[in-house]
């Protein structure tokens, strides 16, 4: 069976190179690096915003994976897990560095339907990644979390050590002020 | 975020979710696991460490040196204490030329380095036997573990791994003089 039969398979190929890796297989690891790395450095890089402090966290999120391999419970998905890492790495890094942004933990007016981050037109790529560039800390770690990579309200709000009407509060702002600066509405 | 992306989109999620770093990281993070693991399989071997095979025992050696300085702490807790003198002439050694290092070859190390050598018999001295016992043991394997690296290094002079742990293995055995001092200094004032 080639390689490319194996990773077609049903098998949990991905759980089977945790276990590898947990073995001590740093080959293994390299494979789950190799899968996920793009997924953790476009994180990092939305969160920083600087390709070089991206690479740092992406470098430090995988060895500190690795280091942490034993904790990692195969129940969950493996790339959640390290995007949880990712997010620490990014925050851990930045209180160095910066200020902490002060957002009350406010309760929003709940919406009735979860808002699917529509835009009313078309928007270039290029001119969207600038606007969330251009958002504050916290409401651009809120939306990159939630809306670009899909994490509930609760599950943001855990990863960025918050409570979760302060992460409604940052998606709410965060809303806002794409609303402004792409000049559309943002459903 | 890097070449321009004139695609357009309606929602956030059609945006790219996987960014390629530009340069390979992998290597780097080998490496650091590398030198992680290397402690960490040093310290889990223990006693068993004199029984690796000549390749990996310059690794394992090098590894437990990491350890040397918690036990010099350790140590310092219970100073001060009185002593014999120490039976340990046998620790001073010359810094060999081979050190891939500018500052290992610096006078100013140099000159530091033969200063806490003259003076650890007498510092030794006044640290509780059991510290004292800790500390000859420390800068016995961290000789060895000088040697083997040198040694390992001779065979293959441009490895940076091999070079990292060397300048670790010579920045730990300063330590490890710096703190007898500190602690031998703190006993006299008690």
């Amino acid at each position: 069976m080639t390689l490319a039969q194996v990773e077609d398979s049903p098998i949990d190929w991905e759980g089977a190179l945790v276990e590898r890796a947990r073995a001590g297989d740093t080959r293994a690891f390299e494979r789950l690096y190799r899968e996920h790395t793009g997924r953790v450095y476009g994180l990092c890089l939305r969160m920083t915003r600087e390709p070089h402090t991206a690479e740092d966290c992406t470098q430090e999120t995988f060895i500190n994976a690795w280091r942490a391999l034993a904790q990692f419970e195969t129940r969950s998905s493996f790339g959640t897990w390290l995007h949880r890492i990712a997010v620490n790495v990014t925050l851990a890094k930045r209180r160095k560095t910066a200020r902490d942004e002060l957002v009350p933990d406010i309760e929003v007016e709940e919406e009735g339907v979860e808002p699917d981050w529509t835009l009313e037109t078309p928007v270039e790529v290029q001119e969207i990644e600038e606007a969330i560039g251009a958002l504050p800390e916290g409401a651009r770690d809120a939306l990159v979390l939630h809306a670009l990579y899909g994490y509930s309200h609760t599950e943001a709000a855990q990863m960025l050590g918050v409570a979760e009407g302060t992460c409604k509060a940052q998606l709410h702002r965060a809303r806002r002020l794409l609303r402004e600066r792409l000049n559309v509405e943002v459903g | 975020m890097t070449e321009r992306d004139t695609r357009s989109v309606t929602t956030l999620r059609d945006l790219p979710r996987t960014i390629e770093p530009k340069a390979d990281l992998w290597p780097q993070i080998e490496a650091q696991i590398a030198r992680r693991d290397t402690v960490r399989a040093a310290v889990a071997a223990g006693g068993a460490r004199r029984g690796a095979a000549p390749p990996l025992r310059w690794l394992a050696a090098a590894a437990m040196v990491g350890c040397v300085a918690v036990g010099v702490w350790i140590g310092r807790s219970v100073l001060p204490g009185a002593g014999s003198a120490p039976p340990l002439a046998q620790a001073a050694r010359p810094v060999p030329a081979t050190v891939p290092t500018a500052w290992v070859t610096d006078p100013r190390y140099q000159r530091q380095h033969e200063e806490l050598m003259r003076s650890l018999g007498t510092q030794l001295a006044t640290l509780p036997p059991a510290s004292r016992a800790k500390v000859v043991a420390s800068l016995a394997t961290i000789r060895q573990a000088k040697q083997d690296i040198e040694s390992a290094l001779g065979k293959d002079p441009g490895n940076a791994l091999l070079q990292e742990l060397l300048v670790n293995t010579y920045q730990d055995e300063m330590r490890v003089l710096t703190d007898v001092r500190e602690a031998s200094d703190a006993g006299k004032g008690i």
